[in-house]
């Protein structure tokens, strides 16, 4: 009697679970592959036809290959905002765990500041303006990196302690320089945590809304997000086509979640349960 | 003493070892420069700015009136307050829901692995787009979920069309998007609880709920802390979602601070925008920190 | 030629000092072992003289040069590290070549020197491996291979053995001490464990609170130690030691008293002591001998057969107790009484201060 209910019980919950988390990308899929008259309707009826490559080529094609344009610089971003968090969070993650001075302190608390305060945004883009950045992919850049900064410094000073001092100093007995140990010793040994920050960050900045929002303005830089905002009204009766747009920037999170699904759980679990 | 290339008196050979470390500080530099320039630079240049009439060619000081503005207009008034509730609800739904779901997911049903990723892959999805698949899904007459309910003879209400319920719906699609990682975290926070205490529970005769209640519970602390804080400062400073969904509408009954701060920008109203950024720091400062210490706090009794 | 001088050297880690005025010679080609309890400075030392650590004052000099403020590269030295600190994403070729390639060593030149070492320590066959799949005894040839390839003045050794298990470090410490002789290179070693240091050492430096206690060969120490530390640290069973009073000294002959023991004679050349000096009595477990009327009286506690040996644990008068370890199989009982004597020449003796009194 108790495995039974325990049995309905599981699958009442696995049902409830599909239906809550699996149907709206159904709806969306769905949405993607009928005709213009069709997804009017914003039901979950089957497709008549198989229309998902016509609306891909007609979203692509918008406004003269903006679909095309806004991923290139997301791209651009995503890849060197997070090559760039790569190398100076680890640098700074590195020496904050070997070197014990006074500032540690302060510098610590600096970037947990970075983890809740929010970033004031009129100022930044006035000095954005003052410093010829505003509106630029390379101010865009810096910001992503300003601002998941301290994320990366967290995940690395805490991995960084579990590398032995001893090889540090192998390394300076066999002739190695700071940037030697640091690039030839310490940062390979590094690599799951590379990996992980890798694949957060870039899914983080590739979704980011908010930032280029602000801070990007126009259609010459636009970003993957803001083009789907901009479209929204573009499509307006269109929800073939939206969707499509939408199914189109969901599958680089999708191809990374396929990959590296182990990584970011493990890594996020990590920083998270410890604090 | 022959040839000896350098002196050896006590402090110069002090002096030349702090120079001579291996984790030299100008590892900081690149990280230190980009951090302060563009992060902490402005956000104190804000403090400034916030007593200002403000409009990016010249600035007037006019004190607190900003402030006395955001406590004093009703659509300011409506979006601080909205901004608590918002992260309460989110947060609050996000560590119940989160944890049944943990525990479901670490018991023994079929397909677990699948469903934890199912679970947990909306959190990798752009918000946009979740906010807009949701505004279709939710529109009053033609969205899927009032055609469904009204299957039932249900009266779907006007999700993001009424004023005293806009708010709420965003924040449940911020709970379907977000409850993963919380999820995620918890099930970290369950597979670390020793089994020696279930067994000890079962040879005291304990129902699952006492397991749940008496085990569980107290020995997921942390996870709960991390949970709890995570989504509370996430809650706070939310704007995509809205603005996505509501765009802090109908008027301005889900408008959040982070949603007014744009759009007192989009006016021109740069001063007053910037005293609301002031406003969220000092919310989430007033708020979090607290928050931090009691669920700290807590741990230390245990 | 190369060797080492270490002039009153110091070091405080800001108002504690740890090294307090080292002064010592090491010539070219010496094994010389740093010894004593844990905390005494020895690693400390040893890194100093690797440039790990930075010297607070004094000098030290590597063949001609002082080199105090000389980056540890530049030194002439390489160090085996206890945990061997082998990096563990490259192979066993590229951890031995690592230095080489800092240096930009041509590479014909570096694959030989690799493989040189490598045939040196019979790990030619390792070379491609990485270090998780090797044992231990394999990773601490690595270690050494490292440091060989480096053709150093000194080599330097941080408690290379601890690590392995007992077998094994038997097995090591004669690999260790045959590298030494091919390679005709001074050695300084760290090690805790007196045995280590007794069976390689050329000369030993005996350290404790950061002050040099004696320095000397293996058997000097032995018979010879300058201090009652020296003499209870070297020597496994440890020595005995007694409180006793001065008797009579007559010629070269002392004879000592205390509440445990009677007249027992110790050779000590004439002068050094009067009558009525307080005095620590100090025997090695190894030198009593059954006598039955020996000076030495207590009841039989403990007793272990080992068959070639008898390990006697002796309860003497005042409650203190003896370790005697007897030769051949001796059929004591617990509880029994027994008398034992020393050799007067192998007694030794130790004034207030704990310093030896010295027998030449």
């Amino acid at each position: 009697m108790k495995k039974r209910t325990s049995i309905l019980g599981g699958a009442a919950a696995i049902a409830a679970t599909f239906v809550v988390f699996v149907i709206p990308f159904i709806f969306i899929i769905l949405m993607a592959f009928k005709d213009r008259q069709q997804s009017a309707l914003r039901d979950f009826s089957w497709p008549t036809g198989f229309h998902f490559w016509e609306n891909v080529v007609e979203v692509v094609k918008t406004r003269n290959w903006m679909m095309i344009t806004a991923f290139i610089n997301s791209s651009i971003i995503t890849v060197v905002s997070v090559t760039l968090l790569v190398i100076f969070a680890a640098m700074v993650g590195y020496v904050l765990a070997r070197r014990k001075t006074r500032w540690n302190g302060l510098i610590e608390f600096l970037i947990l500041a970075g983890l809740m305060v929010p970033p004031a945004v009129v100022p930044t883009i006035w000095l954005l303006q003052g410093l010829k950045l505003f509106g630029t992919l390379h101010g865009m850049i810096l910001i992503e990196v300003a601002y998941n900064l301290p994320f990366s410094i967290i995940l690395y000073r805490a991995f960084v302690a579990t590398i032995p001092r001893d090889l540090d100093e192998a390394a300076i007995i066999d002739g190695a320089r700071p940037l030697d140990v640091f690039f030839r010793v310490v940062l390979p040994l590094l690599w799951p945590v590379t990996v992980t920050n890798i694949v957060v960050q870039s899914v983080g900045i590739f979704n980011d809304f908010t930032n280029p929002l602000y801070y990007l303005p126009g259609n010459a830089n636009a970003t993957v997000q803001l083009t789907l905002y901009n479209f929204q009204s573009q499509f307006s009766t269109a929800y073939n086509l939206l969707f499509t747009n939408i199914l189109l920037i969901t599958i680089p999170p999708l191809l990374v979640f396929m990959f590296f699904n182990r990584q970011i759980v493990a890594g996020m679990t990590a920083g998270a349960v410890k604090g | 003493m022959s040839a000896s290339t350098m002196a050896g008196s006590p402090n110069q050979t002090e002096t030349r070892a702090i120079k001579r470390t291996p984790y030299p500080g100008w590892f900081f530099t690149p990280a230190a420069i980009i951090y302060s320039v563009l992060f902490l630079a402005p956000t104190f240049a804000s403090l400034y700015f916030s007593l200002t009439r403000w409009t990016l060619f010249d600035s007037e000081f006019i004190g607190l009136e900003n402030f006395a503005q955001f406590l004093r207009e009703p659509f300011l008034i409506k979006g601080l307050i909205n901004t608590v509730i918002y992260a309460a609800v989110t947060s609050g739904l996000k560590v119940v829901v989160g944890l049944l779901l943990a525990v479901m997911l670490t018991s023994q049903i079929v397909g677990r692995g699948y469903l934890r990723s199912v679970v947990f892959f909306p959190v990798l999805v752009s918000t946009v787009g979740v906010g807009i698949t949701f505004t279709v899904l939710m529109h009053p007459t033609q969205g899927m979920i009032n055609e469904t309910l009204a299957l039932f003879g249900i009266a779907g209400p006007g999700w993001l069309t009424d004023p005293n319920l806009a708010l709420y719906s965003v924040a449940l699609v911020d709970v379907w998007k977000g409850v993963g990682l919380a999820t995620v975290i918890y099930i970290a926070g369950l597979v670390a609880i020793p089994q020696d205490y279930y067994e000890a529970a079962r040879i005291d005769g304990a129902t699952p709920w006492q397991n749940f209640w008496y085990v569980t519970l107290p020995l997921c602390r942390p996870a709960t802390s991390t949970v709890i804080t995570l989504s509370f400062i996430g809650g706070l400073r939310t704007f995509d979602l809205i603005w996505a969904m509501s765009k802090g509408g109908p008027g301005f009954a889900s408008d959040t601070i982070a949603s007014v701060i744009y759009k007192q920008y989009q006016a021109g109203f740069y001063g007053l925008s910037t005293a609301g950024n002031v406003v969220l720091f000092i919310l989430i400062a007033l708020l979090v920190v607290p928050l931090t210490m009691f669920l700290n706090r807590k741990q230390g009794h245990e | 030629m190369a060797g080492l001088e270490l002039k009153q050297l110091r070091k405080s880690y800001g108002k504690v000092e740890v090294i307090k005025g080292v002064d010592l010679s090491i010539e070219h080609g010496e094994f010389v072992v740093f010894v004593g309890p844990s905390g005494c400075g020895k690693s400390t030392l040893l890194r100093m003289i690797a440039g790990l650590e930075d010297i607070t004052g004094g000098e030290l000099v590597i063949g001609d040069r002082v080199v105090n403020a000389v980056e540890p590269r530049d030194r002439g030295i390489a160090m085996v590290f206890q945990s061997y600190a082998l990096y563990p994403h490259m192979t066993v070729y590229d951890n031995v070549g690592f230095g080489l390639k800092l240096a930009r060593t041509p590479k014909d030149v570096r694959d030989q020197k690799i493989r040189e070492a490598a045939r040196i320590l019979q790990m030619e066959h390792l070379l491609d491996r990485k270090p998780s799949q090797l044992s231990g005894g394999q990773r601490q040839r690595v270690a050494i291979g490292r440091a060989i390839v480096r053709q150093p003045e000194v080599f330097l050794f941080d408690e290379p053995l601890s690590n392995l298990d007992a077998a094994l470090r038997v097995d090591m410490r004669m690999e260790i001490s045959k590298l030494h002789n091919d390679l005709d290179a001074t050695m300084i070693y760290v090690t805790h464990d007196q045995v280590e240091a007794m069976t390689l050492a050329d000369k030993i430096v005996v350290l404790d609170g950061g002050v040099v206690q004696q320095v000397g060969s293996p058997i000097d120490l032995y018979k010879h130690p300058a201090n009652l530390f020296v003499a209870g640290f070297i020597g496994s069973p440890k020595m005995n030691f007694v409180e006793v009073n001065a008797d009579k000294v007559s010629g070269d002959t002392v004879n000592v008293s205390g509440p445990d023991v009677v007249g027992v004679p110790v050779a000590l050349p004439a002068g050094k002591v009067r009558p009525g000096d307080k005095l620590t009595l100090g025997v090695r477990p190894h030198d009593l001998v059954v006598a039955p009327s020996g000076a030495i009286v207590g009841r039989v506690g403990l007793v272990e057969r080992l068959g070639n040996e008898t390990i006697v644990n002796l309860e003497l008068p005042s409650g203190a107790s003896w370790l005697a370890v007897l030769d051949g199989d001796q059929a004591l009982k617990r509880g029994e009484s027994l008398a034992l004597d020393v050799d007067p020449a192998r007694a030794l003796l130790f004034d207030a201060n704990g310093l030896a009194v010295a027998a030449a």
